[in-house]
């Protein structure tokens, strides 16, 4: 059962990264498909892709994108 | 549940996919056309990783203990996953040299609309 | 075993690392960067044609010891064939392809160290690492091994646009940047659909699983598969619909950094062309394909390039019309079709270099690329327009020149297997290339010089003129003894039909 609510919820994590207006929260936001895939990978039978995958998919690129807002602009024009 | 959940996570990482082509063909801010760039690498990375799974399997590793034939016969197919680890590395490597071109570009022009910039 | 085989990889990229490493030290880098180059041409001559396991684990056919013991399920199946390692196989034409390549990424380091007033060890670092993403992309007989490096090359090669500081140059990166994070995902698709179907990532393996039956040929993933790995190719060597931005990497590189980008797009088209060749030449429509692909690239680039009025962007587009020719003579699908379109390959990575190099002295002296304000400089430098006349005469096939013989053989084979509008049509570009390089010729050196361009009081380096005598050699060698290539070239042509 949790791996089809972690499936809905990495499609409409992404979903929600891309409307945003505010850049910095769709930075944000696209940390919950990350920490969603990674979730499932574990359930998908994949630790060791798991734990790569929670690292960087919902910590490092978050980061970057947040990284990279700042230093640019923050919303869409 | 009516669908079982390999053919579900395939979906997802079709649904992934076509978000993410959306987003980097047709969003005109950079930063929104990365994120959707970084959609279609999880989500080909989850396609592997749905490739290897198998059902009611168990993890790919060779436990003490454990007979070989049981391993060989249930164990979920560990070559996609190995390619996964990569994969994720190189993408996010990608995306950090596209964020920091996106950041000189926008100390350049003084925007991050992609009509304004990429168009000649 | 074969040490020096997994050695072309490994050293460049070692002396890649290395160079990041010393970066600021100007006179190191220039001492590592020369030897390890004079190094890269010379290894494919030494090493001994075979096979490298990574990590010695050979087919359990090869390996009788470790076959003891282990069930019949095992040894008494195909599994007993399969490759568990990453398999690296260097033959003859994979010989030719990597000496060339390695001279050519030779020169161009030799040149960019006395173009540029301070060596910089990053922009070295960038061409090394491509250096061996392509080798290793010719050597890998293992297709995830090729999709890793099929990633760093691009990574390089936007670096090394983005190293050569011109204008715009960081624009055209992100584009080709953002269509590359969209190709290299697709061809991984297309690997994970082979892998789906055969359970291997090991080319030979794929094949023999598919020609054996084990995998139904008629799949539809298979054609999936094919279209995927098809489009990665298509970004990977700029084929159209990628030729614009392909050119425009090109263009706004250095002179010597294109050079090398060229022979990086040749050999992806030679390395990924082989293989999609190798796996799905039974599909009927791969050849027609093939041609359909090369043909645009041909007529769109040749005629683009027609229209250009800088030359970087022009040699560009003549540079990716050019590729069309290879893969005409890859889709014949003939022996001599197949063959004549890899000696045009090796042909075309050097002539194409030549002419990078050839008319990168031009910028070197005044600074610009748009052939409206130059004219001239025939009275400057004689020599080196000769030489980059003689360039402009091997691009276009003239005789004695090597690009002669393979693009008369390559008009034979069409005309055996029975495409001879195939041959029409590649004499006619010929001689559109022919023109198009005529007239920038004359506006750059033939036409009175106008009056407000500004040359540059400075010698054209030796390393340069170097460069470019040793291109003018290979290019004569190979067109009065074409046997030499097309000899080594051959088996793996046999070997593809």
């Amino acid at each position: 059962m949790i791996e089809y609510i972690l499936m809905i919820t990495a499609v409409l994590g992404a979903l929600m990264a891309l409307i945003q207006r505010d850049l910095l929260k769709s930075a944000i936001l696209t940390g919950i498909p990350g920490a969603s895939i990674a979730f499932l990978y574990q359930y998908l039978m994949a630790p060791d892709v798991a734990l790569t995958q929670a690292i960087v998919g919902s910590a490092i690129i978050p980061v970057f994108f947040a990284l990279a807002v700042y230093k640019t602009r923050r919303t869409e024009e | 549940m009516i669908i079982d959940v390999q053919l579900a996570s395939f979906f997802t990482a079709a649904a992934l996919i076509a978000l993410g082509l959306f987003a980097a063909l047709f969003l005109d801010n950079l930063i929104k056309k990365v994120i959707g760039l970084a959609f279609i690498g999880d989500g080909v990375n989850l396609f592997l990783v749905t490739l290897g799974f198998k059902p009611g399997g168990i993890v790919y590793i060779f436990l003490p203990g454990m007979s070989a034939d049981t391993f060989a016969q249930s164990a979920s197919y560990p070559l996609p996953y190995a390619m996964v680890l990569t994969s994720i590395v190189i993408g996010a490597s990608t995306l950090a040299v596209m964020l920091g071109i996106i950041i000189m570009l926008y100390k350049k022009h003084g925007t991050i609309s992609s009509k304004k910039i990429l168009d000649d | 075993m074969n040490p020096l085989i997994p050695i072309m990889v490994i050293l460049p990229i070692t002396c890649a690392l290395l160079l990041n490493l010393i970066h600021t030290k100007e006179r190191s880098v220039k001492i590592l960067a020369i030897i390890v180059g004079i190094a890269l041409p010379v290894i494919p001559l030494l090493a001994n044609y075979g096979i490298h396991y990574f990590g010695g684990y050979s087919p359990l056919i090869d390996n009788p010891q470790m076959a003891q013991g282990l069930p019949d399920m095992i040894t008494q199946s195909a599994l007993n064939l399969f490759h568990p390692a990453i398999t690296y196989s260097f033959t003859s034409a994979q010989k030719i392809f990597v000496f060339i390549l390695g001279l050519i990424a030779f020169l161009a380091i030799f040149t960019s160290l006395s173009e540029i007033k301070k060596a910089s060890g990053v922009y070295a670092f960038l061409m090394f690492m491509g250096t061996a993403a392509v080798t290793a992309i010719l050597l890998s007989d293992d297709i995830f091994n090729l999709y890793v490096f099929f990633e760093i090359a691009a990574l390089s090669q936007v670096g090394i646009i983005l190293a050569s500081r011109t204008e715009k140059s960081y624009e055209t990166a992100l584009k080709y940047l953002f269509l590359g994070s969209i190709a290299a995902p697709m061809l991984l698709l297309g690997i994970g659909f082979l892998l789906g179907l055969t359970g291997n990532v090991n080319i030979t393996d794929i094949i023999y699983s598919i020609n054996t039956g084990l995998v139904d040929p008629q799949n539809p993933v298979l054609l999936l598969a094919c279209g995927l790995i098809f489009f990665g190719w298509l970004y990977g060597s700029g084929l159209p619909p990628f030729h614009s931005i392909k050119s425009a990497v090109y263009s706004k590189a250095l002179p010597h950094g294109a050079a090398l980008l060229q022979a990086f797009s040749v050999f992806t088209f030679v390395g990924l062309g082989i293989i999609i060749l190798r796996i799905f030449s039974f599909l009927p429509f791969t050849q027609v394909a093939i041609i359909v692909v090369s043909l645009l690239a041909m007529v769109l680039g040749i005629t683009m390039a027609l229209m250009q009025s800088d030359f970087k962007r022009m040699i560009g587009y003549l540079a990716v019309g050019e590729l069309g020719y290879i893969g005409i003579g890859l889709g014949l699908g003939t022996a001599l079709g197949i063959t004549a379109g890899l000696f045009q390959a090796v042909n075309e990575a050097i002539i194409t270099a030549f002419i990078f190099i050839g008319f990168g002295t031009i910028l070197y002296k005044t600074g610009i690329t748009d052939t409206n304000k130059l004219g001239g400089l025939m009275v400057e430098n004689p020599k080196v327009a000769l030489l980059v006349m003689l360039s402009g005469f091997a691009m276009a096939g003239v005789p004695p020149f090597n690009a002669f013989q393979s693009k008369l053989q390559l008009v034979q084979a069409s005309i055996t297997a029975g495409l001879p509008e195939l041959g029409i049509i590649m004499v006619l570009l010929s001689i559109v290339t022919f023109m198009t390089f005529m007239k920038a010729f004359y506006t750059i050196y033939l036409r009175p010089k106008p009056s407000e361009l500004e040359i540059k009081n400075k010698e054209i380096p030796w390393a340069t003129i170097i460069s470019l005598v040793v291109l003018l050699l290979i290019c004569l060698i190979l067109g009065l003894f074409p046997h030499i290539v097309t000899g080594q070239l051959e088996q793996l042509a046999q070997g593809l039909i």
